[in-house]
């Protein structure tokens, strides 16, 4: 046996095992090392020098933190009430809520896991209230809404893209708003169909002079990605500094504003946020490590010719990237994908002609859509839990919404001015 | 509750401390940053290096000394699925193999750590040798967590 | 024969499409009989500026070092990075091929393990700004807000060009130039067409104020151990490899001049002699270069 299929039977086999997918990559390429003769320092090597390397990852810690004080300092409370003045009363109109509210939060955080695990249980908990919903319904809208937050910006994985494809991230950022919008669509598209079709009510009327005041309070929070955007744009901060003002701003707003921060809330955010960077944190140290046996075995090289062998043309090729991330991302965590199965992909797209960018954005809802895909959908184990709905009920529900997904994905894909009409106005050349 | 339960829950309360604090010091890093040079015009150069290597340790120090086992993130649909016999074996199959590699490279990582000394952070001037041996603490931390694990699989108590 | 034939994995930051990618599938071919050269591009297999260690600790044959790199455990090399050291790309070939380089490349083989096969050079750095505001000397560069690549030694040169140097990610360096996070940049010409910086600038300030160039290695472990036939062979590799790609960044750096023109940008030299005088002058007054060889600016100058 290989070094090298030693090291891809141990990480197969003690991640099914139930070891922790960072360690299991960090075990694996050990394992790797030792068994070719290699130092096995190397892997120590590789974790301390990538995390120490790459300053656009710190987007992802500073993202988290600032959707932990929005959550404790209740921005997303008062952002919540007010989508119910806008959408309320319409049929399905939760469940609506539930979709704006994720568009809106999708300006601000990065991240799909701190809007469905930060926001989702407040969702849920509306839309179940007095059986107006089944729970796995509000659950699975839940975990399919919060797949928007990384396409719109700021988004944690297209840090982690421009980062294995040299891209812009200020472009990828302005390419993921009509996706993102696209996909909100259809998903308020399902929404009314089965809103109709199960008949959910309509919520109760909010009375008119409470709108003024429900509006007033909500505004600080609306102001959020106007901010960002208008920092990043205006010169005044990097995409990667505006991950640490969003979470400066939701410090202020909280504490200053809304006066709903109390010491012991900040810290306790403080608290998850660096255990959640911790954990995160370790599947990139796994992805650092086994990256070393990828390439040190020219695993890139060989994907890159079998690939070239096939001939693709560009759609076919894209199609085939649709395909084989649809499927990992069923099996593999996103972050995992984007820094170990992407960078095989990016050198044949270059050759093909593709946009960098626009290949970008195909490549980040794939890896969304990867998230609610059963039967490894970290979203629907995460509302799952949060609902106390059967996974089997929630994975039935998010069925028709991951349908209109994919016809989203594919019309994206295919039509490239749809991702990239918005970065072109804003100068971009590709 | 014995003595060693109660220095080993303040020890982990204590590195929780640690792990916050590293947050806390890349958040505020970053904003001086910003300031300095928007509002100031005059760029410190430092807040970069500091701010990574708060990252740095945080992943680390944080996997080490502060995750709990439910926290981490793992892939547990066959798993999840098992009975509560098989997962016992896979616990001692997994925890042996993370002990027995650990061990078996700690040689080689105290080497390669100890090596460092040659070179120095760009800014702060920190000897690498004392920024990496946060690799070692996270190694030994390893060994020692798994080896419970894999302990408790064998004897058959719960965690 | 019985001979085995050698690996040598070479690992380097630049990319695929660089010249130097392929000058080195040259090094590469010509060395086919003997050797295996493995080329691991675009930093996949370690990372940019931790390849120094990798060379030391025996996990890679070959690779392409910075002088800085080098400057990070031998002081005295911090003189090959410093500012207006060689007037150009041929004085800087002239200087490594004579005694100074052989006294340097000494000091390589001794402290480091690492045997130098020469410098490949890559361009040469001048200055590429947003505003409109005419340069002639370091004065007018004041307040501006320079990006400088991470690292002392850059943030120091951007001092020395009598800039604010400000540290900005590569990868967000063009939304940071477009938005004015940052008034400029300095890299070669051929980087800043790769990169279309020209798109938002305003003029480049050919400066000149650094010959870049990587030094290409080889652990002298390796090296030691080969026949003198096969360090006929490499050498003479590399030196082929050396020569083109020198040759073609040259010629590159012509086109792109006009090119830039052709674009609407300005394309001017400042007066180099004050900005060689302003930066000697801090390199002297620093630190740093109390570890220099004495005399050497002086040295080096003198070599024709
Ligand atoms: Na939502
Ligand atoms: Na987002």
């Amino acid at each position: 046996m290989t070094p090298f299929t030693l090291s891809i039977l141990a990480l197969l086999g003690l991640s099914l095992m139930g070891l922790p997918l960072g360690l299991t990559m960090i075990v694996a390429a050990i394992i790797y090392l030792g068994a070719a003769g290699q130092d096995m320092s190397i892997a120590a090597e590789q974790v301390l020098n990538g995390l120490n390397g790459s300053y656009v990852l710190l987007a992802v810690p500073l993202f988290i933190f600032s959707a932990g004080l929005m959550n404790a300092g209740s921005l997303t409370d008062r952002l919540l009430r007010f989508c119910n003045l806008l959408v309320g009363r319409m049929r399905g109109g939760l469940g609506h809520v539930n979709i704006v509210q994720s568009v809106i939060f999708a300006g601000m955080s990065g991240s799909a896991i701190a809007d469905a695990a930060g926001s989702g249980k407040v969702q849920i908990e509306m839309m179940a209230r007095g059986g107006a919903y089944p729970a796995s319904y509000a659950a699975a809208l839940t975990a399919v809404t919060a797949v928007i937050g990384p396409i719109i910006p700021p988004s944690i994985p297209m840090v982690l893209y421009a980062l294995v494809a040299d891209a812009s991230i200020g472009y990828l950022f302005l390419a993921g708003v009509i996706p993102g919008l696209l996909m909100a669509s259809a998903q308020m598209g399902i929404n009314s169909w089965m809103a109709h079709r199960h008949d959910f009510p309509i919520a109760e009327r909010v009375p008119l002079r409470e709108v003024p005041r429900l509006t007033l309070e909500a505004l600080p929070a609306l102001l959020m990605p106007v901010i960002l955007l208008g920092g990043i744009y205006g010169g005044v901060m990097t995409p990667t500094e505006a991950a640490a003002v969003a979470a400066a701003y939701a410090f202020l707003i909280a504490a200053l504003f809304y006066r709903s921060l109390t010491l012991r809330q900040t810290y306790s955010a403080v608290v998850d946020s660096a255990r959640s960077t911790a954990a995160i944190g370790m599947l990139i140290a796994g992805a650092l490590a086994f990256n070393y046996v990828i390439t040190s075995e020219n695993v890139p090289n060989a994907v890159r010719d079998l690939l070239a062998g096939w001939n693709l043309s560009r759609l076919e090729f894209l199609l085939v990237v649709n395909l084989i991330l649809l499927v990992l991302g069923c099996l593999m965590e996103g972050s995992t994908i984007l820094l170990v199965v992407v960078p095989v992909l990016v050198p044949t797209a270059q050759a093909l002609g593709v946009d960098m960018v626009h290949f970008g954005i195909v490549v980040v809802v794939n890896i969304m859509i990867g998230l609610v895909t059963p039967p490894y959908g970290l979203l629907l184990f995460i509302v799952a839990k949060l609902s106390g709905a059967p996974i089997s009920a929630v994975v039935r529900h998010t069925l028709p919404f991951l349908a209109a997904m994919l016809a989203a994905l594919m019309l994206m894909t295919f039509v490239p001015e749809i991702v990239l009409w918005l970065p072109r106005r804003f100068g971009y050349q590709g | 509750m014995s003595l060693a339960c109660r220095l080993f829950g303040w020890a982990r309360r204590r590195a929780e401390n640690l792990l916050s604090l590293l947050l806390v010091v890349m958040f505020v890093a970053f904003l001086l940053q910003i300031v300095t040079r928007y509002v100031l015009n005059a760029p410190l150069s430092w807040t970069a290096e500091l701010s990574t290597l708060a990252w740095l340790w945080g992943v680390l120090w944080g996997a080490a000394l502060v995750l709990r086992d439910e926290e981490e993130i793992r892939f547990d649909v066959v798993y999840g699925a098992l009975g509560d016999g098989a997962r016992r074996v896979c616990d001692a199959v997994t925890g042996l193999a993370v002990v027995a590699v650990f061990g078996w490279s700690l040689p080689a990582m105290f080497d390669y750590v100890t090596f460092m000394k040659v070179e120095r952070s760009a800014y702060l001037g920190i000897r690498f040798d004392i920024l990496y041996s946060v690799w070692l603490v996270f190694a030994v931390a390893m060994i020692v967590r798994h080896a419970a694990i894999a302990w408790r699989a064998v004897v058959g108590r719960r965690a | 024969r019985a001979q085995s034939r050698r690996r040598l994995r070479f690992t380097a930051v630049f990319s695929d499409q660089d010249i130097r990618a392929d000058a080195m599938r040259g090094f590469q071919r010509d060395l086919a009989a003997d050797f295996d050269v493995e080329l691991h591009l675009n930093a996949t297999l370690f990372r940019q500026g931790t390849e120094l260690v990798a060379i030391q600790r025996g996990n890679v044959e070959m690779a392409n070092l910075s002088p800085q790199d080098l400057s990070r455990q031998i002081p005295a090399w911090s003189v090959m990075a410093s500012a207006y050291l060689f007037r150009d790309a041929d004085h800087m070939r002239k200087v490594f091929a004579g005694p100074i380089g052989a006294e340097f490349n000494r000091m390589a083989r001794e402290q480091l393990n690492v045997h130098i096969l020469g410098p490949l050079y890559f361009g040469t750095r001048h200055v590429n700004l947003r505003p409109r505001t005419r340069i002639s000397t370091p004065a007018d560069m004041r307040g501006l807000k320079l990006r400088m690549p991470p690292g002392e030694t850059w943030q120091f040169l951007g001092e020395a060009l009598g800039a604010n140097p400000t540290p900005v990610a590569f990868a967000e360096l063009y939304t940071a130039l477009q938005s004015g996070t940052v008034d400029g940049q300095d890299n070669p010409l051929p980087t800043s067409r790769t990169m279309r910086f020209h798109e938002v600038t305003t003029q480049f300030v050919l400066t000149s104020h650094l010959v870049a160039y990587d030094l290409l290695s080889v652990s002298s472990r390796v090296w030691d151990a080969l026949t003198p036939a096969q360090r006929q062979a490499v050498q003479a590799a590399a030196d082929k490899a050396i020569e083109e790609s020198t040759r073609r960044h040259l010629a590159q750096e012509e086109e792109m001049m006009a090119f830039f023109r052709s674009q609407g940008l300005e394309v001017y030299a400042p007066n180099q002699d004050a900005f060689r005088a302003e930066a000697q002058r801090r390199y002297l007054a620093s630190a740093q270069s109390q570890s220099w060889p004495a005399g050497i600016l002086d040295r080096v100058a003198a070599v024709r």
